[in-house]
């Protein structure tokens, strides 16, 4: 017989791969099926309204600016994005969708209401009341775990970069030595 | 020449005005995304029901809405949406708030 903790983790991973599976497979038969998810994911991290800056949106995706460059580059030739410098500080690089890049944040945004519907539909109110309680207690607990790794990856490196600035030191005695 | 209507009037009247600009918009725009005369689109019809109007037609009205008016129609708002004249009111409101 499975334990409790045995069934929880069995259901949480398949939760989050049938739901990336099935947002592919949408994405794939559908009107954008030139974006990958995470070209998506991008474009819902811009957001439909405001201009955002590089550093925003990498941020809330968790990637390097580096990164979301690259794929900035490949949006924005494939016609969802628009990138341009600040009117005021033309350091600073801001994005936005087009029109077809709205519409795309918009469709692939109804996809995760449409599957949340369905999700509370057989429940009454007292039941969906519950059920989002103890989703939103996962969240935070998820949250709170990623942000430890963030955490100790940032420490991480701190440490290795005062590792280096040892070792660089430690090269110019010898060398002046 | 002088308008001879009180404010109360020319208030009404510049409701009816903006409320006519913002049906004229949505009924351009419903008939050319169905391919359809202008006139055959009443404000009675239901967007989804009797248009017949899918997911990509209805958010690409729903851009077009909020770059003309500068305003932001989510889906919580749109849920509540059901005929033509739905969409006027919910764009009129918008416009007219705060």
């Amino acid at each position: 017989m499975h334990s409790d903790i045995e069934e929880m983790s069995e259901s949480l991973v398949r939760i989050f791969e049938n739901v990336l599976l099935t947002e592919e497979k949408s994405l794939s038969r559908g009107y954008f099926s030139d974006l990958s998810l995470a070209e998506m994911h991008t474009l819902t991290a811009i957001g439909p309204y405001e201009a955002k800056t590089m550093s925003q949106t990498a941020q809330s995706l968790g990637i390097t600016t580096g990164t979301l460059t690259v794929s900035i580059d490949r949006l924005v030739k494939k016609g969802y994005v628009i990138r341009r410098r600040d009117d005021r500080d033309k350091r600073i690089v801001r994005i936005s969708l087009t029109k077809n890049g709205k519409l795309a944040c918009r469709m692939h945004s109804k996809f995760h209401r449409v599957l949340a519907k369905r999700i509370l539909e057989p429940y009454g109110e007292e039941d969906r009341d519950k059920l989002l309680v103890l989703v939103k207690q996962i969240d935070v607990h998820v949250a709170e775990l990623l942000a430890r790794y963030e955490g100790a990856e940032a420490e991480e490196k701190i440490r290795s970069t005062a590792k280096e600035i040892a070792d660089n030191n430690n090269l110019k005695d010898k060398k002046e030595n | 020449m002088e308008d001879p209507s009180g404010p109360r009037e020319r208030k009404a009247d510049d409701v009816l005005k903006k409320k006519d600009m913002i049906t004229d918009d949505i009924v351009r725009g419903l008939s050319q995304a169905l391919n359809t005369s202008p006139t055959d689109i009443s404000l009675d019809l239901s967007l989804r029901r009797d248009l017949i109007l899918d997911s990509l037609q209805l958010y690409e009205m729903v851009i077009n809405l909020e770059e003309a008016y500068e305003i932001r129609l989510p889906d919580e708002l749109l849920d509540e949406i059901d005929t033509v004249e739905d969409v006027v009111n919910l764009v009129y409101q918008l416009t007219t708030a705060g």
